[in-house]
This record gives structure tokens, C-alpha cells and sequence, in this order.
């Protein structure tokens, strides 16, 4: 080994230890408030808010929990299982119809020609734009018999014009070369969306299906405005069942928190790897 | 974004032919509910905003002109909303955007472990912003016992006293701009490792062979390798950052945050309607923040055309 | 492409017009009807504390138990969203029974979302209503709503440290502090006490909320200010009274402790609360002998306190008008108002039970909550002799609050007083203006 090799041996040594040393002190800062919500569920309310305290393993017991489960656990306030049920059904259910409609839209909008086509794509990136808050009460005015349901909850968010950009995007970028040996196989248009494009475009179905599920998750405004019977609730509506009344216990606060992001951060750690490098490959070309 | 394939010189029948019915096809379930559930309801609301209307009222809505958009033109408290919105997408958009550029030149290291560190930095992504808001309303809470509070009074050796971080006027549109950060940065980061993944090793070879130091490759390699991706995270930060609502209203109703120095459009749009019961009010400020955001996403688009034609 | 511009538009005219029909039909009031007294009866109320859910889903169970001919169907929605989801429930989705927080009564009321109730509850059940109860359910001489219990604010204060500090305190309504005097207690408490403070707000609640208007809108009543007057904002909420009361109030933050954790006062963080009766069994409990319950500052025209709380009413379009009531009065019998108030600490809203209750009569350790009770009235029509005054019983009343308690949060962060109070004002004026004065 030279002289010359061993040196840069030894400093990209350094440097990797100095990368560590920079990301996890970096890291440490970044996951604080998450570790402090896992931590202040397993504590007193009264130590919740204790300063740096608040970060000591100590004093930790379940009764946050026990009281959690125990508020939501009658007929007349709905059951923790039940909202946790819900939750899930319009979650899966947004993303799996959202999928299918939004993907089909943007290969469309990307890959073949019609009339009208440019004018519709417009309008579906002005559309972008419109937030959720604008078009709330106005929906609520038109899905006012559909009150108290599953689907009402799920419906208004299937087509989503954020996922068709998304997709459009990406069918844009794919080579054109493959389709079209497909379809001089005979195949149609629909056919070659089906076993051409959906195949290779499977890291930006899996980008906006995590997108969709974590937005859908976190619903607040349109459930507190369709759902009063507590059999359709989801779960997020229940946090204010504890961070709404007054005085807060803290304690019981984190401890619904950190029920409500269980399912996600399950989802997520099975899936870390894919979900990071899903996202990554799925990167828009702009 | 490159325009789609030029449209059908056909054009003299009203009806598509076969050629095109696939295609059709294939749109109409997408766009019948964006016109069904956003264009219409958004129309519903351009229409609304020209009356006095209250939500489930007895009475009819009656049409009032332009008075809900002169009386917005005229609100110090509304132009106050539209100057904070500004103000946190013009920190949020390039501070959010550096920070995930960096972190994700930070992860895109061949280390071990580096998918751990990559999984980290994008957990909060996860959390609601409900939740979000919560939790840090404690981190900001303005007595001793507040994270933030004990973490100053520490590093100072008990120097600093408890602030009001999000009472004060002048530090409460900062931390509301904080924690936005937090929740969202990793998912821009992602986007940007893409990026930063696809521009080829040998680039950065060359670049060394030239002698061009580390801020100089970043400079002529990284940036024009990333330059697509950059502007569509800024372009999705944009809109994302306009978006501002659910944990300003969350911390200005339960959180103590000071309501003039933090209220956003949006904020302004659902308390008209919810505790006031003012439907015009409310409709005009989403159609007014429309308006807005659209001039700005056009202006936004003009200028990365002329750039890249440039 | 002209057909289908067409039809884009005859699309966005039918659900225009389909809009404008839902409002219109989703009202139309006094749709109620009695029904032959049997059958499922729905009831809403706010999920609040755990002892009072546990109180009302028990009186719901003994009521479905004790007859056959009724059952009550409970929904309880969260007390953060519970004002909200009636607000946003078209009145023909509104339960039988439903559970309204009392100054938003008149606004359901102008949105035909309730029906009056006095043809449905027994006339027993209205005679043995407090006078402070049926002001509270009666718009326009009609009564739409009763409550099993009022409310209770003052003054809750940690007597041993008063003296300890050479303060003394009143004993009496007619002896509240002065605003000065309250001010320089402040003063010398903060000084005496570690943590630099005296007073606890209960800024945990959050000032924005209905908490502030309920808690110190009577100062500005005290001071010979008000919210409103004849439909005017102008002039009262903002008049020279209000801003006087509202820079006092400013002037005493500083003494103020965040009370993050609400124990400021068991903790000896301050020597004075600003009080509910909700507050009074857990601070009994710490502090014993040593707890003083005082009358809120006078800020001139005689301490003045505020009153009112949950109430139930019925939907407008119920066709279980006599089931109902039925149950409205089995709510309201001694059994479940004591029950009830045991649960949340609260003034009974019932004569007989009032006159059992061992708290708040004569002799009692709440007697002044019970004396200021007994000398109410309504925003309206303030007289000397009254200490506790009602939110203003009108629609706009969703206004008034919304623009107060948000002029209070700013002013307790160091805004300039009157342009806040006119702010809040103009704001109020505005609305009362477009909407014909809610009238």
C-alpha cells in the first residue's frame, strides 16, 4: 500500500465518521418531538410538561392508555376499534380507488390523443390550486343525504387532481418505444396502459399511494362536518375528545396521538426501505 | 413540463371517433369527480361569495354584489392574513427547499445505514398536522416547564427567562414556520435524493479532474443535474406552502398563538363561516386566495419557460 | 364543443339551484309534532368530562329502564366539534333531543333548528325551573330550552397566602376589590410568591375561546360597558367604559401565570384563580380550609359575574315532540340534576334541587355563587343589583363572541386596547347590518 493510499484510506475515514457524527446529531434533533410524544404517552400528565424532564424515561405506566380506551367504549361515544375500523376502510379505500381513476386520467392525458384532451388537462392542473377548505361547505350542501356514511368520507377524495399530476408526469417521462412495439402486438390503448405502463410505473403508484393514505389519515375538516353518529367516525376526530376539553391532560392527549400515528408508523417501518426508495425512484422529471 | 403530443387535427365531428374513445375513457372517471367534487363545488362557492348567506339557514341567500370582496379589500385584519401567508411561503419556499437540498446531499452518501437515517429524517411526514400541532404547542409552551423554554434556560445557564414563543408577535409566525419545516421537509428531501441519484458519477469524476473543489462541483454539476426536480419541489412547495391552515388554526384556537401575527387566508375563510356563520365572507377569501395562488403558480411557470428557452 | 359547454353549464345552474332548495327546505320551523309518546327517542350531547358522561349515560339507562314505552338512543360528540356538527347539520338531521350551549340558543333558534318546548315538557318541569334557567331558554316570550344546571364564576384564592401577604380580601358581593385595589393585591402577591406571579386566568382554555367572553365580559359590564346595546356594537363594546375595563385587565398579565398544566393555584404558583365552579371540588380538595371564594374585581358599577351553560332543547323537526319532553323531565327531576351536579361541581338549575343542594345555599361554601345567582339578569337590561348577567340572547351572539374573545387574546398579548375593542366592533356592526339585525 502507498503512502498516498493509505492517506486517503484514513481521510475518507474521517470523513465517514464525520458524516455519522453530523447526521446523527442532525437525526437526534429531528426525531425529538416524535420521541417526546411516544415518551409523554407512558407518563403522568403532570411530568408531560416538566421542561427536559419531559424527555426521562421515568414514571412510565399505562394508565394513559387505560383512559383512552376506557372514554372511547360505549355505544353512545362509539368504540377506539371501531373509529381505528373506519379509518382504515376510507383510508384503503381512497387510495385503491384513487389509484386506479387517477392513473387511467393521467395516461390519457399523457399518451393519447382525443379532443379536448389539452383543455381538460388545464383545467385538472388549475384545479390543483383549489383547496379543500374552499370547496368544504358547498359539498357539504350537495352530499347532505349521504351524511353519516363511509363513502361520503371517502368519495370527494378519490379523484384528486395532485395524484393525476403526479402520474402524468411520470407516464410522460417512460420511454415511448415499448408501447408502441405493444401496440403493433395488437394490443389496445387500455391494454397497454394495463400491462405496459402500470408495470413499470410501480414506484410512482407506490409514491402516491403513501401520499393519499397519510393525507386521507389525517382528515379533520370534512369528517367533523358529515359524521355525527359515532359508528362512521374516524379516529382523528376523536383527538379533540382530548385535546378539546379542558383542562388537557397531556398524558392522554400523547397517548391518543400516539394511537392515532400506530398504523402509519407500523406501516411505515415494515416498508421503510421500499417506502424511501419508492419515493426516490418515483422522482418527477419535471 | 413538457407539453403533451400536439391535439387531433380532426376536428370536424362533434362526436370522438374510435381512435379516441379509449382515451376518453380512460379520463372520464378522473375529471367527473374533479368537476364533480372541486370545479363545481369551487363554482358553487364563486357564486356564493356574491351574496349574504349563512350555512343551513332558513333563509335564501340574497346577492349583495361585489360588497364581500370590497369589504376584504378593506380589512386590515385580511391583508394582515394575505401578508402572513406571504411571508411564510416566502421562508418557508427557498429556507425548506435548502434544508431538504442539504439533507438529502447529506443521505445520498454510500454509507451503512444511511436508508436508516433517510427513514428518520422522513418520519414526521407521517405524523397528521393535527398532531403535529399539538405536540409542538407543548415544545413552544410559554411557561418553565416548555421544552423549548427549558432547552434556552439550560443552554444559557438560566440567562434567558420563559418566552411566549407563540404569544409574541414577533416569534410566532416563526415558529409556526418551524414546525412546518419539520413536518414536511423530509418529503421534499426525498424527492431531491432522487435527483441527486440520477446524475451520473462520472460528472462528479471530471469535475474532480478539472480541480474544481466541493462548493464548485455543487455549483456545476449538482445544481444543473437536479435542476428539474428542484423546480418541481419548489412549484410543489408553493402550493403546499399557500396551503398553510390546519396547524395555524389549531395552535391560534387552543394553542395560545397570537391570532393577528399568525392567521392565514384559510384561517380566515373557515372561522367566517364556522363562528360567524358568514358563507359570502368565507367564499370570497377562497375565491380571492385562488386568484392569488394561480398568478403566482403562472408567473412561476413563465419564468422557468423563459429560463430554460433562455 | 358548444353542447358541452352547454351542459357544463346547465350542470353548475341545477346544483346551483339545488343549493339554493336545500336551504331553503332545511329549515321551514315549527315542524315539530308530539307523536304518540313512544317509540326511539335521539338525543346529542357534548362529550365533556368523564363524570359527567358517566351521569347522563346513566340517567339515560334508568330512563329506558323504568318504562317500556320509550328508548332513549344516546350520541355523544366531542365538546370541541359539538357546536359545529349542529351547526352543519341540516335541521331535518337534527335529533329529537339535543344538548345547545346557552348563548348559542338564539342562533338556532333563527335557524329553525329548535323547536319551543313548552307544549312537551311538563308545566311542573317549567315551574321548577330557577328564573336564571328559563331567561336563558326564552326567546320572544317563548321557551325552547331548560338546563339541568347553571354555572358559577368568581374568585378562588388561597386565603393563607392573602394574609401571609398582608392583603385583604372582601367577604362579601357588595365588598369586591376595586380594580385598583385588585391591581396592587397583584402586586404585592407576585412579589411575595417565587414564581413571579399571582393570578391564574385559566389561559390554558384558551382566551380566543368561549371561555373569554363567558370569563371577563362581565368586566366590561362592571365597568358600565357592554357587548352590545340595541343591536349596536359601536360605542358600547368599544365605548370608553369597555376600554377602561379591558386596560385593566391588560395591566394585570404580567402577575398572570400561563397555568399550562392547570395547577397553578394547587401549586402555589399564584394565590388567586379566576374561577368556574368546575374548578372548586379539585380545589377544595388541595387546598382545604385555606380555599376563599370571592366575588370578581368591581370595576365600578359593582362586580358583575357571568352565568349560564349547557341546555337542552329539541330539534325543529322532531315527530317525538311527547317522548321527548317525557324524558327532558325525567333529566331534569331532583335525582338527575343532583346526580349531575354532584358529577361536575355546578349550581343546580332547579328549585328543589337548588334548595337541597348543600354547596351553593345558605351557609354553604360556595353560598356567594349561590347569592350571585339569585341576583342575575339578562345583557340587556343590567341593573345595579345585578351580579350575573347572561351572554346576549340574540343570533348574532356567534359574532359578538367570535370578535370579543379574539379582541381578548390580542389584548392579553399587548394589543393596543380600543383599536382592538374596534376592530371587534366594526366587525359586529357589519354583521348585524347585513343580516337585518338578526331579526
Amino acid at each position: 500500500m502507498t503512502n498516498a493510499q493509505s492517506q486517503r484510506a484514513r481521510s475518507r475515514r474521517w470523513r465517514a465518521a464525520r458524516s455519522y457524527l453530523v447526521l446523527t446529531v442532525l437525526a437526534a434533533a429531528y426525531v425529538a418531538p416524535a420521541y417526546y410524544l411516544v415518551i409523554g404517552s407512558f407518563k403522568p400528565a403532570a411530568d408531560v410538561l416538566s421542561g427536559l424532564g419531559g424527555f426521562a424515561p421515568q414514571h412510565l405506566n399505562l394508565d394513559n392508555y387505560r383512559s383512552v380506551f376506557d372514554s372511547l367504549a360505549s355505544d353512545s361515544t362509539g368504540y377506539f376499534w371501531q373509529f381505528m375500523t373506519n379509518s382504515i376502510l376510507i383510508s384503503l379505500a381512497v387510495v385503491v380507488v384513487g389509484l386506479v381513476v387517477n392513473s387511467m386520467a393521467a395516461y390519457s392525458f399523457a399518451r393519447l390523443s382525443w379532443r379536448g384532451r389539452d383543455k381538460s388537462f388545464l383545467l385538472v392542473v388549475a384545479l390543483v390550486i383549489v383547496p379543500f377548505e374552499a370547496v368544504a361547505i358547498p359539498l357539504l350542501f350537495m352530499l347532505n343525504d349521504m351524511r353519516n356514511s363511509l363513502l361520503v368520507q371517502a368519495l370527494p377524495f378519490f379523484a384528486n387532481a395532485f395524484s393525476v399530476y403526479l402520474f402524468y408526469t411520470f407516464f410522460l417521462g417512460l420511454s415511448k418505444d415499448i408501447e408502441e412495439a405493444a401496440r403493433l402486438d395488437g394490443l389496445g390503448s387500455f391494454g397497454t396502459f394495463v400491462r405496459i405502463a402500470v408495470p413499470s410505473a410501480k414506484p410512482v403508484f407506490a409514491t402516491v399511494a403513501i401520499l393519499t393514505f397519510m393525507t386521507t389519515w389525517g382528515q379533520y375538516l370534512w369528517p367533523s362536518l358529515v359524521v355525527s353518529n359515532p359508528r362512521y367516525r374516524p379516529l382523528p376526530l376523536e383527538l379533540s375528545v382530548f385535546s378539546g376539553q379542558m383542562p388537557v391532560d397531556w398524558g392522554e392527549v400523547l397517548a391518543f396521538g400516539t394511537l392515532l400515528i400506530l398504523p402509519v408508523l407500523i406501516f411505515f417501518v415494515a416498508f421503510q426501505r421500499f417506502f424511501v426508495q419508492s419515493l426516490a425512484s418515483s422522482a418527477v422529471k419535471g | 413540463m413538457s407539453n403533451p403530443t400536439a391535439e387531433s387535427p380532426r376536428r370536424r365531428s362533434l362526436r370522438w371517433n374510435r381512435r379516441e374513445l379509449p382515451g376518453v375513457a380512460m379520463a372520464t372517471p378522473g375529471i367527473i369527480g374533479l368537476l364533480v367534487f372541486v370545479a363545481i363545488p369551487f363554482l358553487v362557492a364563486i357564486f356564493l361569495s356574491f351574496h349574504n348567506a349563512q350555512l343551513n339557514s332558513p333563509r335564501a341567500p340574497n346577492y349583495i354584489g361585489i360588497t364581500q370582496y370590497t369589504r376584504l379589500f378593506a380589512d386590515a385584519q385580511f391583508w394582515r392574513a394575505l401578508g402572513n401567508n406571504l411571508t411564510f411561503a416566502a421562508v418557508v419556499i427557498p429556507v425548506q427547499t435548502a434544508i431538504a437540498l442539504g439533507l438529502a446531499m447529506l443521505v445520498n452518501q454510500r454509507l451503512r445505514g444511511i436508508s436508516v437515517f433517510r427513514a428518520l429524517f422522513f418520519l414526521p411526514v407521517i405524523f397528521p398536522m393535527a398532531l403535529v400541532a399539538v405536540i409542538w404547542r407543548l415544545i413552544l409552551a410559554r411557561s418553565e416547564g416548555g421544552l423549548l423554554n427549558s432547552l434556552v434556560h439550560f443552554v444559557t445557564f438560566g440567562q434567558v427567562g420563559p418566552q411566549d414563543w407563540l404569544g409574541n408577535s414577533a416569534t410566532a409566525l416563526p415558529s409556526i414556520i418551524l414546525l412546518s419545516i419539520w413536518q414536511g421537509v423530509g418529503f421534499q428531501m426525498i424527492i431531491l435524493l432522487a435527483g441527486l441519484q440520477e446524475i451520473p458519477q462520472e460528472r462528479y469524476e471530471a469535475a474532480q479532474l478539472d480541480r474544481a473543489n466541493r462548493w464548485q462541483q455543487f455549483l456545476y454539476v449538482t445544481l444543473p443535474g437536479i435542476r428539474n426536480t428542484l423546480i418541481f419541489v419548489v412549484l410543489l412547495t408553493s402550493i403546499l406552502a399557500f396551503r398553510v391552515y390546519d396547524q395555524v388554526y389549531i395552535l391560534i384556537t387552543s394553542g395560545g398563538a397570537n391570532r393577528t401575527a399568525t392567521q392565514t387566508v384559510l384561517y380566515q375563510a373557515t372561522t367566517s363561516v364556522f363562528d360567524q356563520n358568514n358563507l359570502g365572507r368565507a367564499s370570497a377569501i377562497t375565491v380571492v386566495f385562488f386568484a392569488i395562488v394561480l398568478g403566482i403558480t403562472v408567473i412561476q411557470r413563465r419564468l422557468v419557460r423563459q429560463e430554460s428557452e433562455a | 364543443m358548444k353542447h358541452r359547454k352547454k351542459a357544463g353549464a346547465s350542470v353548475v345552474a341545477v346544483t346551483t339551484a339545488a343549493l339554493l332548495l336545500a336551504s331553503c327546505s332545511s329549515g321551514g320551523g315549527g315542524t315539530s309534532s308530539a307523536g304518540d309518546g313512544t317509540g326511539d327517542v335521539e338525543v346529542w350531547a357534548h362529550q365533556g368530562k368523564d363524570t359527567e358522561v358517566a351521569a347522563l349515560q346513566d340517567a339515560v339507562a334508568n330512563f329506558n329502564a323504568s318504562q317500556s314505552d320509550i328508548n332513549v338512543k344516546l350520541t355523544l360528540v366531542p365538546e370541541a366539534d359539538y357546536t359545529t356538527t349542529i351547526q352543519s347539520t341540516s335541521a331535518d338531521d337534527l335529533p329529537d333531543v339535543l344538548e345547545l350551549d346557552g348563548p348559542t340558543l338564539a342562533s338556532f333558534v333563527y335557524d329553525a333548528k329548535v323547536a319551543p318546548i313548552d307544549s312537551y315538557v311538563s308545566q311542573e318541569t317549567i315551574d321548577n325551573a330557577t328564573v336564571g334557567n328559563v331567561n336563558q331558554g326564552t326567546l320572544d316570550g317563548t321557551l325552547y330550552a331548560l338546563a339541568q344546571f347553571n354555572s358559577g364564576l368568581g374568585l378562588c384564592a388561597n386565603g393563607e397566602m392573602l394574609d401571609a401577604a398582608g392583603v385583604s380580601y372582601p367577604d362579601s358581593i357588595d365588598s369586591a376589590w376595586s380594580a385598583d385595589e385588585f391591581l396592587s393585591a397583584l402586586e404585592t402577591l407576585a412579589a411575595e410568591n417565587d414564581s413571579g406571579y399571582a393570578l391564574d386566568i385559566k389561559e390554558n382554555y384558551g382566551l380566543g375561546g368561549e371561555w373569554g367572553t363567558y370569563a371577563f365580559s362581565p368586566l366590561l359590564q362592571s365597568a358600565g360597558g357592554n357587548l352590545i346595546a340595541d343591536n349596536k356594537a359601536s360605542g358600547v363594546i368599544d365605548g370608553p367604559e369597555s376600554v377602561a375595563a379591558m386596560e385593566a385587565f391588560q395591566s394585570w398579565m404580567p402577575y398572570v401565570d400561563p397555568d399550562e398544566d392547570d395547577a397553578a393555584l394547587v401549586e402555589g404558583r399564584v394565590a388567586i384563580s379566576w374561577c368556574g365552579h368546575w374548578l372548586y371540588p379539585g380545589y377544595s380538595e388541595a387546598l382545604g380550609d385555606d380555599l376563599v371564594i370571592l366575588p370578581l374585581p368591581d370595576m365600578g358599577d359593582g362586580t358583575k359575574s357571568g352565568a349560564g351553560s349547557w341546555t337542552w332543547g329539541m330539534g325543529s323537526t322532531t315527530k317525538q315532540g311527547a317522548a321527548a319532553g317525557a324524558f327532558l323531565d325525567y333529566l331534569l327531576n331532583d335525582e338527575n340534576v343532583k346526580a349531575m351536579t354532584t358529577a361536575n361541581g355546578a349550581p343546580p338549575a332547579t328549585e328543589s334541587a337548588l334548595a337541597a343542594d348543600t354547596l351553593y345555599s345558605s351557609g354553604g361554601p360556595l353560598e356567594l355563587w349561590g347569592q350571585q345567582l339569585g341576583a342575575g339578569c339578562n345583557a340587556d337590561s343590567i341593573t345595579d343589583d345585578c351580579v350575573t348577567v347572561l351572554r346576549p340572547l340574540t343570533a348574532g351572539y356567534p359574532v359578538i363572541t367570535s370578535e370579543f374573545a379574539s379582541a381578548l387574546a390580542a389584548i392579553a398579548t399587548g394589543d393596543d386596547v380600543q383599536s382592538a375593542l374596534t376592530g371587534a366592533a366594526t366587525a359586529i356592526d357589519q354583521s348585524f347590518a347585513d343580516n337585518n339585525d338578526y331579526e
